[in-house]
């Protein structure tokens, strides 16, 4: 028979912390630690609820145990010898030992020569442990920013102006001087004051009553909710998550801008909208916001005035950069610096333009680098840095630019992140590709690489950007040779060049393993092969992995270490294969072999069609083991051990256009 | 109730914080880009004193000249300057109370808080605060300073910025500061659009380029003059008035990238060197202080 479950007697612990209106990366920071800081200073196997919000930090755990775990340290003393005399009587060091660890000389131990105590300490009640515990909770939350705002030596995201715990109704006094602790909490900012928490399991409630809502998923439903029921809403930049903790009750509401608008482009109206204010584009002519509570006919004017204002400032820039168009704009390059030793955007240009034609890009994609970096000089991307590029493409389409250099000019930054879409045309990827080229170039050349988490200029970000732009875009990039060419322009044009950029190439690669869905090692693999180009190495790296478990690899990848085992140890190889000193049946067998293995890897590499030259690759096998098998290759006669050696590197060298496979453990 | 007049509402602002207990300053005489800059500001928000003050500031930044022809922008604007330090704990309260006597009642009204950390780096001035909005509209920059001259400082100050227009724009429900009422029946573009467009041309088109580029030199040079004399608060004007050479250069466009950041690395340079002589005394005065205490007598 099941027992009925027996009613918790075990308290809940709230801990408030109440701040100055914290920024939305503070709120996701503390929501982050707090569970942890919990297990680590108040219950180890505690499970915190946790609130965050703009104006408190905070976390209910249930079923807290009244007392600390019990504690037992054992400590080593003296030695046997100098705790007890030679009749076994402790002597005065036992004696102060056992006294100072607060046990009875008899109970002391005796092991491995030495004197022990153990000591249990029993755990303290909560009660008593809470005030620091939780004060180390506090000071143990880490923000990207911190700052300080008076004498008590707390660093926070924002000021921390009072700290509300309670043990279910009992007030905890937190150990954080000088910042009150006196069980009440606030209430809304404005429409309420102190409020009493008689129980900590009382919290979200109370305050819900004093018109905040401090749990942050129900904020978020509430509004996706509330947008929901406006019909088609969208929030192109992502700033739900922030809007989420920029008010304590939201108030979702919708406000009206005017039709004469509708004519600036729609990206333009969305960016001004969400870039500054937070809105959330309705269909044309409405928008929705979040408000934090007030008076929604009063409020809804004056969001409406802002965002006529700010729309009014744009049609007014987006007014000058059309009257100036895009070749103007062009033409003023040579003014805007790009790098401050690698010259300016117009020089940036002529080297995207070079690039582009060196990836065989086409009229559309050279055309359009010349012009990709026009809207620099743009009053838009000055005052809305998030429109470069789309903006560029917009006026390249007013200036009567072809569909194609006006969409590659629009799709130069895509993709934008890990997840974000890749250009749909040709002359998009082929420009940002070698637009990423560029970056990564520059900055090696100038000794300006990513270190450790310093990475300004989103290096990184665009190397993995450029790898997906081969691997999911079907995109060539032979990136060491278009680097060689970035370099030789960037000389010509007088960069102050520090360093060689031929770095790239590896740490390109660096990403591609990490992107790439198939083990470390095949691509590690992959990258030795004379391809020098990144889709052939992602191509390589995927054909071993799928051929990884087939005879053909395996006969392939017996041969490579057999022959580059024995080639590589030893010194004396001819320089060319002596079809004359060929003595020996099996030896015969291999260079025949050879000669007709070798040249079809060769096509099928050539061809990109890397299955058929591991196939192709894996009937090496069979020869080489019969070559070792049969002949002594550390022939007596120097020269025909001379050849031998020659016809191992020949072996290896041909295995060696899929990588090094030595990579790849058996 | 009719609306505030601009002026009003700055009359309403220096009682409010009159009442509140602080100097009430009037403008400097040397141009600056903002309040932040004025020596009521910089200076006195160094060293451990207590400093309660209120003023209303004019800011002259160059490159946001629009001729007088866009109703947002201009090359000269208003801010009323509030410092207070150390911070009072209540300060936000305080701060909201001052919105009241404007007549903004924050229950009816879309009140928020919005993260806006705040660098000047000329001043090697940093800090971390809010933009305050109403109804979405920027009203106020606030801003507890962690670093002036490039030192961090003793006691915190709490920096709040009105920026007048806007709240007067919001109070009289007008989206152009032309049209602004300043006092019955003159309109801020009565006073001051003119001068917009004149400061503009001058800004833009006929500020002497070579001539500016010398003075900057000069204060520069003047600077370092006075602080040999130990004269910080004289030496300090002079980074004031490079810095405004520097805001002219930049608005003629004769400051490259490079050159900009380099400039600003001089400024910069100046402000740290003047905070270090105006603490100087008071880091002497504390050494004399300890010296004599009865604990280093005892020892």
């Amino acid at each position: 028979m099941r027992r009925p479950p027996r009613r918790s007697h075990l308290p809940t612990l709230l801990l408030e912390i109440g701040c100055e209106e914290l920024p939305a990366s503070a709120c996701e920071a503390a929501a982050a630690q707090l569970p942890d800081l919990v297990r680590a200073h108040v219950w180890a196997d505690g499970e915190p609820r946790i609130f965050v919000g703009p104006r408190r930090l905070a976390f209910l755990l249930q079923d807290l145990p009244e007392h600390e775990a019990d504690r037992t340290d054992r400590r080593r003393g003296p030695s046997e010898e100098v705790a007890f005399d030679a009749g076994g009587k402790p002597t005065a060091a036992a004696e102060g030992f056992a006294r100072s660890n607060g046990v009875a000389v008899d109970e002391l131990e005796r092991a491995d020569g030495f004197v022990w105590a153990t000591r249990r300490t029993e755990g303290r009640r909560m009660t008593e442990v809470l005030p620091d515990a939780l004060a180390r909770v506090v000071r143990g939350l880490a923000f990207p920013k911190t700052m300080r705002w008076d004498g008590g030596g707390l660093r926070f995201a924002r000021p921390v102006r009072w700290l509300c715990a309670k043990l279910d109704g009992e007030t905890v006094t937190v150990s954080l001087d000088p910042i009150p602790s006196e069980g009440t909490s606030q209430g809304h900012r404005f429409v309420a004051g102190e409020v009493e928490i008689p129980a900590a399991s009382e919290y979200a409630e109370r305050l819900r009553d004093a018109g905040v809502e401090p749990d942050q998923d129900v904020r978020r439903e509430e509004i996706v909710r509330a947008l929901e029921d406006l019909g088609e809403w969208s929030d192109p930049y992502g700033v739900l998550d922030e809007v989420i903790h920029l008010v304590e009750r939201p108030l979702v509401l919708t406000g009206r801008y005017d039709e004469r608008f509708l004519e600036l482009p729609a990206r333009v109206v969305e960016t001004v909208m969400q870039s500054h204010q937070r809105y959330f584009p309705l269909e044309p002519g409405r928008f929705a916001f979040v408000a934090n509570g007030g008076d929604p006919d009063v409020i809804r004017a004056g969001h409406e005035n802002v965002l006529a204002g700010r729309l009014d400032d744009a049609a007014f820039s987006y007014a000058r950069d059309v009257e100036l168009g895009i070749e103007a704009m062009r033409d003023r390059l040579p003014a805007i610096t790009f790098h401050a030793r690698a010259g300016s955007f117009a020089e940036k240009a002529v080297r995207l333009a070079s690039l582009s034609e060196a990836l065989g890009g086409g009229e559309a994609s050279v055309e359009a680098a010349a012009l990709a970096k026009a809207d620099q000089a743009s009053t838009m991307v000055h005052e809305f840095p998030e429109l470069e590029g789309v903006i560029g493409a917009v006026y390249a389409r007013e200036a009567g630019m072809p569909e194609a250099v006006a969409k590659a000019i629009e799709e130069q930054y895509l993709p934008a992140g890990p997840r974000d879409r890749l250009p749909e045309t040709a002359a998009g990827r082929v420009l940002a590709a070698v637009d990423r080229v560029d970056n990564l170039a520059v900055a090696f050349a100038l000794g300006e690489r990513p270190t450790g988490s310093r990475d300004p200029y989103g290096l990184r970000r665009g190397a993995i950007g450029l790898c997906r732009l081969a691997v999911e875009g079907g995109l060539e990039i032979p990136v060491p040779e278009l680097v060689a060419r970035d370099l030789a322009l960037l000389t010509e044009q007088g960069a102050d060049v520090s360093d060689d950029p031929s770095e790239v190439w590896p740490f390109v690669l660096e990403r591609l393993e990490g992107l790439l869905d198939v083990p470390v090692e095949f691509v590690r693999a992959a990258r030795a092969a004379p391809v020098a180009e990144l889709r052939a190495v992602a191509l390589l790296a995927r054909a071993l992995a799928a051929a990884a478990d087939s005879a053909s690899f395996t006969q392939a990848h017996t041969a490579y270490d057999r022959a580059s085992r024995l080639a590589g140890r030893a010194n004396g190889a001819a320089s060319e294969l002596d079809p004359r000193l060929i003595t020996d049946e099996a030896e015969a067998a291999l260079v025949g072999a050879l000669a007709v293995v070798a040249p079809r890897m060769e096509a099928a590499v050539e061809e990109r069609d890397f299955a058929q030259a591991i196939e192709a690759a894996g009937e090496l096998g069979a020869p080489v083991g019969r070559f070792f098998d049969e002949v002594l290759v550390m022939a007596e006669d120097r020269a025909v051990r001379a050849n031998r050696l020659r016809l191992l590197l020949d072996v290896r060298d041909a295995l060696a256009m899929l990588g090094d496979l030595s990579q790849i453990p058996r | 109730m009719a609306a505030p007049t601009y002026q009003e509402t700055i009359l309403a602002l220096e009682r409010f914080w009159a009442d509140y207990g602080c100097v009430i300053l009037q403008p400097y005489h040397t141009e600056v880009g903002a309040g932040t800059f004025n020596p009521a500001t910089f200076l006195r928000c160094l060293g451990p004193e207590p400093w309660k003050a209120a003023y209303v500031e004019p800011s002259l930044r160059p490159s946001d000249g629009r001729y007088g022809e866009n109703p947002y922008r201009f090359q000269q604007f208003w801010q009323y300057q509030v410092v207070l330090k150390p911070t009072p704990d209540d300060v936000l309260d305080v701060y909201f109370e001052s919105l009241r006597t404007l007549g903004i009642d924050p229950v009816r009204h879309d009140v928020r808080l919005v993260e806006d950390d705040w660098e000047g780096p000329t001043l090697g001035a940093s800090g971390l605060g809010w933009e305050v909005w109403i109804d979405g509209l920027e009203v106020t920059q606030f801003t507890y300073f962690q670093q002036l001259g490039s030192l961090d400082l003793d006691l915190i100050t709490a920096e709040i910025v009105y920026g007048t227009e806007r709240l007067a724009m919001f109070l009289q429900g007008k989206t152009s500061a032309f049209e602004l009422e300043w006092a019955p029946g003159v309109t801020w573009g009565d006073v001051y659009r003119e001068n917009e467009r004149q400061w503009s041309v001058y800004n833009f088109e006929q500020a002497d380029v070579s001539l500016l580029t010398r003075r900057f030199e000069e204060h520069e040079r003047d600077c370092e003059r006075l602080l040999e004399a130990r004269l910080p608060i004289p030496a300090y004007d002079e980074v004031l008035k490079c810095s405004h050479a520097f805001n002219l250069l930049d608005a003629r466009g004769a400051i490259s990238v490079t050159e900009r950041a380099a400039y600003i690395a001089r400024v910069r340079n100046l402000a740290r060197r003047v905070a270090l002589a105006y603490l100087e005394p008071r880091r002497r005065g504390e050494a004399a202080a300890e010296e004599k205490s009865p604990a280093h007598a005892a020892a």
